[in-house]
């Protein structure tokens, strides 16, 4: 059965008629075109498709659009700080914490919300936020790194700011 | 050789950027204009005969545009053995086999018709253990096999099921076997594991009736392959098939050859022009595309007292499944070198192809390296015990070095073994005292030592063109799978043509534009595609150096190349852009194109009755891995506390990507050692398809990894670099299986080192001890 549904995605208004059973990882992807979101799995094992829905990190492919009216959702799209890169993003680049680049969004996704919350994780609560995002290619190494390194930045900015 | 200023730096990813912005569209993002979805019925059964099918209610279904079943795409594909029909023909061979597909409006229709069509099956034997499928009496799985085509290397076993028997004889292991004072025997087991790339496989397919031609957009890591395979089933012309290549997430292994691009095919023929995509989810992509091998190892090495090798020998048994696609392939290149990287002077090897009822195994990472790894590098620990030797010093005593004749018959140049061996073992602190353990724990530490072939011979061409602006486009078809192709290519244009990085861009992969590459497999491209981009460049660079001669008034030999500039040697202020000179010579939309292509010549092709070849491979890469672990004595429970990996990669284009890839390869191997098992019941079904249930490693489950990069230069490769994709898997889990023996003093032979197994392996030595 299709439902009208408003949202914001990363900011924007968005109506859509659309089966309440849709996904919202698939209503993203299919529907609106907005692909930087990935499917790894469909059953919510994997992390690929993480996105923020109402300032909480979900796995998208566990979200049904009947429930998305009035919601605010942030993907990958989304990220960025104006026209620049959020320090995650940054430091993702500079560490090597992309190959295939696949896992990569739902990393950065699920690596925002610890740094949210945590802005001096150890290296044990970066590995324990991160255990529902899988990554095959890099063995987590220089991803754990990149997170440890944009905590830095962030405090740092922080700091910047406190003084002003 | 002049001074490098872009290769050997460890320069960020060429590629990064799209992909931690989210603009990387992949094969599996694509949305086309006007396309179909599709949907694939799989077989429920892992051998049986196809009594009947009917489409009606499907074709019948409201939003339905085509449907097909193998009449509608009678045609068969294979790189070795054309064994695998577009759809099932006439029997299934194991379950996840695809039978029939939809092309729709919409998913949900998609999804709701191919559940309306209906097949009858009756049932066949099934045969879900090599060593059974090929035992006399056995019930051929491919009854038509004699009648298949095939490549000329292929040797069909005398008994049932083998698809290729590889043969390795050297010396006369009964005479070695004689003359040795210790001897060990044993029998070893890898079981089928996956790929499990993070991207799923999809398809997308459109063909277009006037023209005649057939486009396809895969994730493929081998197009032209692919390509060619397509072109040869459907006895089309290859200038009528296009393959384009979206970003790929992730491979190793599993997305070359064809698997969803014939059920795409399939469908585009039906659609009256629309384009198709047919996507696998999880748990297709685990039934329905490729495993890794399982491989029984039967293994007996012999030594002299002063721990000489003598002799070894090996039956290897390697589970194919329902299809051959790679096995004859990794059979002959994972049997070969499956000895290991010593002087032996008698060795016997006997490597099977197997047919099973099991979902298809191919290619994966490492090539059939870390199956008899897992045999041969923990026989020489065992060797070493039985004669009080420390495992460094038999190895020591007869690994390879430069200028061995090895027991295929090929002298060796640049053998970086030694070094590896000494770097990785000092880097977990080997033979100083260990670390204290908790109680009930053991910490233990093992090593283990491989050599690797790439697929020879195999070409690589490449082409470059310069703009009026300066800026250089690389056209290769090496796909960048997450390995960071990209940025090594990129590098090597930019260290030719002297420009700095940013102006060098990679052209998106299209088989219409970019010149022939064998394959992104093998660890094969750093060199052969690396070697091929350099030429391209340097071709580039000859032209424009030809070009500005004349507008600097001056022969070409009197002119000087740097900074992206051509000047006069004895004025070096006179000087003229590479940008400048395209422009002044062929305007300002202009192009200069190098172009470049490197085969490695094979010379002599192996015997097919010795196993024997001069030049087996264009070069070998080397590597030594140590681990230390922790072993819980009571739940059996294996934690890996660091591991070292030192690979000789001949010379490092990129150190960080070489880390990268070092600490990959090392991380899917110890999911390999410890966890990862396609379990597969005795009707052949997967019993695990989902991430839920087969194990990847997590972040949790890593131990510290020191990556070590060893540089033993390859003459012929591009700045002296082999390859590195591999290897990082190979030795892991012999490591691995050594450390734990170190840690408890019981050896599991059976992979993975799960809690069960190692358990069982305590319990026994308790009883044995009582």
């Amino acid at each position: 059965m299709d439902k009208r549904i408003r949202f914001a995605l990363n900011g924007k208004p968005v109506t859509r008629e659309i089966p309440t059973h849709r996904l919202l990882l698939d209503l993203l992807r299919d529907e609106i075109g907005v692909t930087g979101t990935k499917e790894g799995c469909g059953t919510g094992d994997c992390g690929a498709c993480t996105v923020f829905l109402n300032g909480k990190p979900v796995n998208s492919c566990l979200v049904l659009s009947g429930e998305l009216d009035g919601a605010e959702i942030v993907t990958i799209e989304g990220l960025k700080i104006g026209p620049e890169l959020h320090p995650i993003q940054k430091t993702f680049l500079q560490d090597g914490g992309a190959q295939c680049g696949y896992c990569t969004p739902g990393m950065l996704m699920m690596s925002k919300a610890l740094l949210d919350e945590n802005q001096n994780p150890s290296e044990e609560e970066i590995r324990f936020a991160l255990a529902g995002n899988l990554c095959r290619c890099t063995g987590y190494a220089k991803i754990v790194q990149a997170v440890q390194d944009a905590a830095a930045q962030v405090r740092a900015s922080g700091k910047t700011e406190d003084r002003r | 050789m002049p001074e490098l200023t872009v290769v050997g730096k460890p320069i960020q990813r060429v590629d990064a950027e799209e992909k931690i912005t989210g603009q990387a569209v992949y094969g599996y993002d694509l949305v086309l204009p006007d396309m179909l979805y599709g949907k694939t019925l799989f077989s429920p059964k892992a051998h049986a005969r196809i009594k009947r099918i009917d489409t009606e209610k499907a074709k019948a279904y409201p939003g339905v545009v085509a449907v097909v079943i193998s009449e509608d795409a009678p045609w068969t594909h294979g790189e070795s053995v054309k064994d695998k029909p577009f759809l099932a023909q006439g029997k299934v061979r194991c379950i996840g086999e695809p039978v029939a597909a939809v092309a729709a409006e919409d998913e949900d229709t998609a999804e709701a018709a191919v559940k309306l069509i209906e097949v009858e099956y009756e049932d066949l034997p099934v045969y879900t253990d090599p060593e059974q499928a090929c035992k006399p009496g056995a019930v051929e799985i491919h009854e038509d096999f004699d009648k298949y085509r095939k490549a000329d290397f292929i040797i069909k076993g005398a008994a049932p099921n083998v698809a290729e028997h590889f043969k390795l004889r050297t010396g006369d292991v009964d005479i070695g076997f004689k003359q040795s004072d210790v001897i060990v025997e044993e029998r070893y087991f890898v079981p089928i594991i996956q790929h499990a790339a993070m991207e799923p496989h999809s398809a997308h397919a459109q063909f277009d009736k006037e023209s005649g031609r057939l486009t396809i957009w895969v994730a493929n890591d081998a197009p032209f392959r692919a390509l060619h395979e397509i072109a040869e089933a459907l006895g089309m012309p290859k200038e009528k098939i296009r393959f384009i290549n979206p970003f790929q997430g992730g491979g190793f292994g599993s997305k070359g050859g064809l698997k969803v691009e014939p059920i795409a095919v399939a469908l585009a023929f039906k659609t009256n022009g629309r384009p198709v995509r047919v996507k696998f989810n999880r748990e297709e992509t685990f039934i329905s595309t490729l495993t890794r091998h399982e491989a029984v190892v039967y293994a007996k090495t012999g030594a002299k007292k002063d721990g000489t090798l003598m002799a070894r020998e090996m039956t290897i048994y390697w589970g194919a499944g329902a299809y051959a696609e790679k096995s004859p392939t990794v059979c002959i290149r994972g049997s070969l070198p499956a000895p290991g990287p010593y002087r032996i002077p008698h060795v016997k090897v006997d490597g099977y192809a197997v047919y099973t009822n099991k979902p298809v195994a191919g290619s994966y990472r490492g090539y059939g390296i870390p199956q008899g790894a897992w045999a041969g590098e923990q026989q020489m620990d065992e060797i070493a015990k039985r004669l009080g030797m420390d495992p460094i010093a038999i190895r020591m005593k007869n690994m390879f070095v430069e200028g061995d004749i090895s027991y295929w018959g090929e002298q060796l140049h640049a053998v970086g073994l030694k070094e590896t061996l000494i770097k990785a073992t000092e880097a977990i602190d080997w033979g100083k005292p260990k670390k204290a353990a908790k109680p009930g724990v053991k910490i233990g530490k093992g090593f283990a030592c491989i050599q690797k072939p790439t697929r020879s011979p195999t070409t690589s061409a490449a082409g470059v063109l310069v703009n009026a602006k300066g800026e250089v486009t690389v056209l290769a078809g090496t796909v960048e799978i997450g390995q960071g192709c990209s940025t090594i290519l990129s590098q090597v244009a930019a260290e030719e043509l002297k420009v700095p990085l940013e102006k060098v861009r990679m052209h998106q992969l299209d088989t219409d534009v970019i010149p022939f590459d064998a394959s992104t497999t093998s660890s094969r491209s750093t060199y052969h595609m690396g070697n091929a981009v350099r030429r391209a460049s340097i071709h580039a660079r000859e032209q424009i150096m030809e070009a500005a001669g004349p507008m600097l008034e001056t022969k070409v030999q009197d002119l000087g190349y740097a900074n992206g500039k051509v000047f006069l040697q004895d004025q070096p202020q006179q000087a003229l852009p590479i940008g400048e000179v395209v422009r002044r010579k062929l305007g300002i939309h202009g192009e200069v194109r190098g172009d470049g292509s490197y085969t490695y010549e094979i010379g002599k092709d192996l015997d097919l009755e010795t196993g024997h070849s001069d030049h087996a491979s264009a070069f070998y890469m080397y590597a030594t891995q140590a681990a230390e672990v922790e072993v819980d004595e009571e739940s059996g429970r294996v934690r890996v506390l660091r591991m070292s990996a030192a690979h000789d990669v001949g010379k490092a284009i990129n150190p960080l990507n070489c880390a990268a890839q070092i600490e990959g390869g090392v991380v899917m191997g110890i999911g390999s050692a410890l966890h990862e098992e396609l379990v597969i019941d005795n009707t052949g079904k997967v019993r695990n398809p989902s991430f839920l249930d087969y194990h990847l490693v997590t972040s949790l489950d890593t131990p510290e990894l020191i990556p070590i990069i060893v540089e033993c230069p390859e003459p012929q490769g591009p700045y002296g670099a082999k390859g590195l994709g591999e290897p990082g898997l190979a030795p892991t889990p012999a490591a691995i299986g050594n450390a734990v023996t170190d840690a408890v003093g019981v050896r599991v032979y059976d992979l993975p080192l799960k809690p069960e197994n190692v358990f069982w392996a305590l319990q026994k030595k308790k009883k044995d001890a009582a």
